[in-house]
């Protein structure tokens, strides 16, 4: 899961094959058409003030920090929407609004990979010309070099681990290039280069949404000469847009333009004001009023605006129509184990479908601006998403007492029974959600113990360690989630599959191990059938909810402030958020 | 008295690594005796769904499957005699100090404190003279018109100060101050170095919100103590003397309240060198206050532990001081 947020929702399977209706205009270098009147949700679905116009500063301000600035080396949405201004991934998101920006198109690539070998090989073929801000020309042993690093965890931890499980060769045991140097650097067998400008990828098996994967910026090249490991965040070389002018860790840094830039490396960015700046850890709230008083262009991290600015800009009709509250694609639910008794037999879990208060649960999560009610696994941005709603969630939102009720005869707990609620405290709004759960449940008898823990290890200790959610009985989890593309196997495999339980940092708190579930990822990892794709991630959303393995609790929405200042600004799908690539300022 | 200072500089030592002994244990002993296992531990840092491989290969590379002696026993070493640490193709030195190397931000730690520690000393300084001078001041006036309006609304005020908390004051100075009046625009840290007039500037309202607090604090017990000093005999023969109130009230009065105030000075602003967290957080200073919320937050126990370690340092120095200040005044005391 992309941390924090994410998503998307349609997007092109790995042959591209799906026709996205929004793609039909031309701003922000993609589909979608343009506007220029303030207007609420005016960037949601249109390129909000296209200008081509150069120079000019746009400032960020961040709440907290990325995961690193080394486009190697993280996994928050932010961040990976925001190292597309500085490092250029074999493919990418395309730039443009509505689910057109689902889409997943050429970047350092000339074209999508050509899969062979029953989609267990993946070639890729770099663009003529392209080179890093030093003159250096891009060579496809750099984009090896780039996926190699990753692996050693000790050095670059924050990046997902797809290349580490579905490589084949010596991957699974490879420890990266920077432990025994001469033996390791460009030792990993799964991936060749046969000129300059090709890389192959072999894989242990069939992949077919491998398009997506090369699409996280752990494929931007890297020359090995230049890396200097951990410290390579503090200058990553440039082969987009912009490279770094300065850098203070957790506290600011500076992009300047790239002088060896060519808008034909990457239509998908721009390169229009003259200095981008990045101030971190700055209180949330001031975030907040810096944005609205006009001293910066852009909250980073791209969750929306704090409560107090919520109010603030809901009541003000002018502020209003400078602001946009778009799905983001993630979701939040909770996780109902199978395995804890009595949960293990499916009509107490079904119980706990029925008897939640998803009208609570949707304030506690921000109300209706910051998301709608869930009845399903998956959000509507996931690609084959179709509406259903087992447990009334959307007819009864506010509970189906009765029908909780005769679940839990057909449980053998007619007067209920207890569990326990695990839920990070430090997240502000997964106590009161809790809170919210707990009084529910309560009213058909489950009392539950609220058990709060901190973000930083709830999967690691926690609530992602199974031997412990056993031995303390955590019935229900809480969780939030995004996927890391945006399709069904993207959304799920890591939540719902069997395979994907692991003993600690698991992300299938449930411990769903439904063979027939298991089967439909098996499936979507061997096809490229976009249409095959989508019955598949239907099918496995209703089997989900049909095992009532999780509560959904709501779709997530965000409130972003639109910067009168910026041009350019539109919500893209699977960032779930302003495509940071693509602003340009007003002088 | 070179004895006493020797005798408490060793004590102090002792203190030091006492401290460092209770905060490792809190972080390493105590999650191993609640069934915590290093792979466990190894896996906050190895990002999310990682591979066995992987958090194996992270426990190993952080010393974390090493006995808990083994691992107290490198980390005093390196505050001693500095540390290599494999952070890439090639070895990064970590020069004593070496408090550590950062499991999340794959950095040393020490100059990270060293790098924000310009900011806790800006804030606390500066605002340790607005507090101490604002404070007793107006503790000495609410003495001497004890019953007065004055005294009730310096009192009140006082109150107010003790009672709202910093991340109330400060986020309200914020907003009539930097936003709807803006006389302190767009505060944020600017070094003494580089622009001496904005960093005197931007630290105008984290200084007033600080010292808000302290000063409410310091009138308070200076006010206190002058009602009891001036009720002192001595205070009625300086009188009887002939001495001009203002010399009664200054030389004789004042200098006597003046030596616990100064004690719990120095112990407040020794606390406060080790990072002013609520200042630093509301106004997003950059300081050790703040590094220590950051460490916290994202549960880097190398950084937690290098925190602690220079503020108890501060604090021990603080009483440390004081003591010598005390033995010089009193000299019993070196006994």
């Amino acid at each position: 899961m992309k941390r924090h947020k994410v998503l998307g929702l349609a997007a092109v399977g790995a042959a591209g094959a799906i026709a996205l209706a929004a793609c039909g205009g031309s701003g922000g270098g993609g589909g979608g058409k343009n506007t220029s009147s303030a207007a609420f949700n005016a960037a949601v679905g249109a390129v909000y003030s296209p200008s081509s116009q150069k120079g000019g500063t746009i400032t960020f301000d961040n709440s907290s920090g990325p995961d690193s600035t080394d486009a190697g080396n993280t996994y928050y949405a932010f961040n990976l929407n925001f190292t597309r201004l500085y490092a250029t991934a074999l493919t990418t998101y395309k730039s443009c609004p509505k689910l057109c920006g689902d889409q997943v198109v050429p970047g350092l690539a000339s074209s999508l990979g050509t899969p062979s070998d029953n989609n267990k090989t993946w070639t890729y073929h770099l663009k003529p010309g392209v080179k890093f801000e030093d003159g250096t020309p891009v060579t496809s042993q750099d984009v090896k070099y780039a996926v190699e690093r990753t692996f050693d965890r000790s050095v670059l931890p924050n990046g997902p681990s797809y290349f580490a499980t579905l490589l084949a060769g010596n991957a699974a045991h490879y420890p990266g290039p920077f432990k025994h140097r001469s033996k390791n650097l460009m030792g990993l067998t799964a991936i060749t280069t046969p000129d300059s400008s090709t890389v192959v990828f072999h894989l242990n098996q069939p992949f077919a949404d491998f398009n997506y994967v090369v699409a996280f910026p752990q494929t931007a090249p890297v020359p090995p000469a230049k890396d200097t490991g951990a410290d390579y965040q503090k200058h990553p070389l440039s082969t987009g847009p912009y490279k770094f002018a300065s850098w203070q860790l957790n506290k600011q840094y500076t992009l300047v333009p790239n002088p060896q830039w060519n808008p034909s490396w990457n239509p998908q960015v721009k390169q229009l004001p003259s200095k981008i700046i990045v101030n971190l850890n700055v209180n949330a709230n001031d975030v907040d009023n810096r944005l609205l008083a006009g001293d910066i262009q852009m909250d980073q991290p791209g969750t929306g605006v704090q409560a107090a600015a919520r109010a603030h800009i809901l009541s003000n009709p002018t502020l209003k129509a400078s602001s946009d509250d778009p799905v983001t694609g993630f979701m939040w639910f909770y996780y109902i184990n199978s395995k804890v008794k009595p949960l293990d037999n499916i009509h107490c879990r079904m119980a706990i479908e029925y008897a939640a208060n998803k009208t609570n649960l949707q304030t506690a999560y921000g109300g209706p601006y910051g998301g709608s009610v869930a009845s399903t696994a998956m959000p509507p941005t996931v690609l084959g998403y179709q509406k259903f709603d087992l447990y009334h969630a959307l007819t009864k939102p506010g509970g189906d007492v009765a029908a909780a009720k005769q679940q839990l005869q057909m449980c053998g707990h007619p007067n209920g029974f207890t569990t326990n609620i695990s839920y990070r405290s430090d997240r502000p709004r997964e106590p009161a959600s809790a809170q919210a759960l707990q009084n529910a449940l309560n009213q058909v008898g489950i009392k539950t113990t609220l058990k709060g823990f901190t973000a930083a290890n709830y999967y690691s200790n926690f609530a992602g360690v199974p031997n412990y959610v056993h031995s303390h009985q955590i019935g229900l989890a809480a969780g939030g989630w995004g996927p890391d593309w945006p399709d069904a196997y993207g959304w799920g495999w890591a939540l719902f599959d069997g395979k994907s339980i692991v003993p600690a940092g698991n992300t299938n708190i449930s411990e769903l191990n439904d063979p027939q579930i298991n089967k439909w990822f098996l499936q979507m990892e061997q096809t490229t059938d976009q249409n095959q794709k989508n019955t598949y991630a239907n099918d496995i959303d209703m089997q989900v909810m049909k095992d009532a393995a999780i509560l959904p609790a709501t779709y997530n929405k965000a409130l972003l402030y639109r910067s009168p200042k910026l041009t350019n600004v539109n919500v893209n799908s699977y960032y779930g958020m302003y495509n940071y690539g693509t602003l340009g300022v007003k002088q | 008295m070179i004895t006493f200072v020797v005798r408490r500089l060793i004590a102090t030592v002792f203190l030091l690594i006492i401290v460092s002994i209770i905060t490792f244990a809190i972080f390493f002993l105590l999650p191993k005796l609640g069934g915590q296992t290093t792979y466990g531990l190894a896996t906050q840092y190895v990002g999310r769904n990682p591979t066995r491989a992987a958090v194996l290969q992270v426990e190993h590379q952080l010393g974390l499957n090493q006995p808990l002696q083994v691992q107290y026993w490198h980390y005093l070493k390196a505050i001693v005699a500095g540390e290599h640490y494999s952070a890439g193709p090639h070895s990064v030195y970590c020069p004593p100090p070496c408090f550590g190397y950062s499991f999340k931000s794959q950095q040393p730690v020490w100059p990270q404190m060293v790098s924000d520690a310009p900011v806790t000393l800006s804030l606390a300084i500066g605002a340790a003279v607005i507090w101490l001078v604002s404070g007793v001041a107006v503790g000495v006036v609410s003495a001497l018109k004890r019953g007065s309006l004055i005294d009730r609304l310096s009192m009140g005020t006082a109150l107010a100060g003790i009672s709202l908390p910093i991340f109330f004051t400060g986020l309200i100075s914020l907003l009539l101050f930097s936003y709807k009046w803006p006389v302190f625009p767009d505060v944020q840290y600017v070094g003494l170095t580089t622009n001496p007039l904005l960093w005197a500037r931007n630290l105008v309202l984290p200084w007033v919100t600080l010292a808000f607090l302290y000063s409410a604090l310091y009138a308070r017990l200076t006010r206190a103590g002058m009602l009891e000093t001036m009720s002192e005999d001595y205070i009625r023969t300086a009188r009887a003397k002939g001495l001009a109130e203002r010399k009664v009230v200054l030389k004789h009065a004042l200098r006597a309240v003046l030596t616990p105030i100064i004690t719990i000075f120095g112990l407040d602003l020794g606390l406060l060198l080790g990072g002013a967290v609520l200042t630093e957080t509301t106004f997003s200073l950059h300081g050790l206050g703040f590094f220590t919320i950051q460490a916290i937050q994202n549960q880097d126990f190398p950084e937690i532990m290098g925190v602690v370690m220079l503020a108890s340092f501060f604090i021990v120095i603080a009483n440390m001081v004081v003591d010598i200040l005390y033995a010089y005044v009193d000299p019993r005391v070196r006994h």
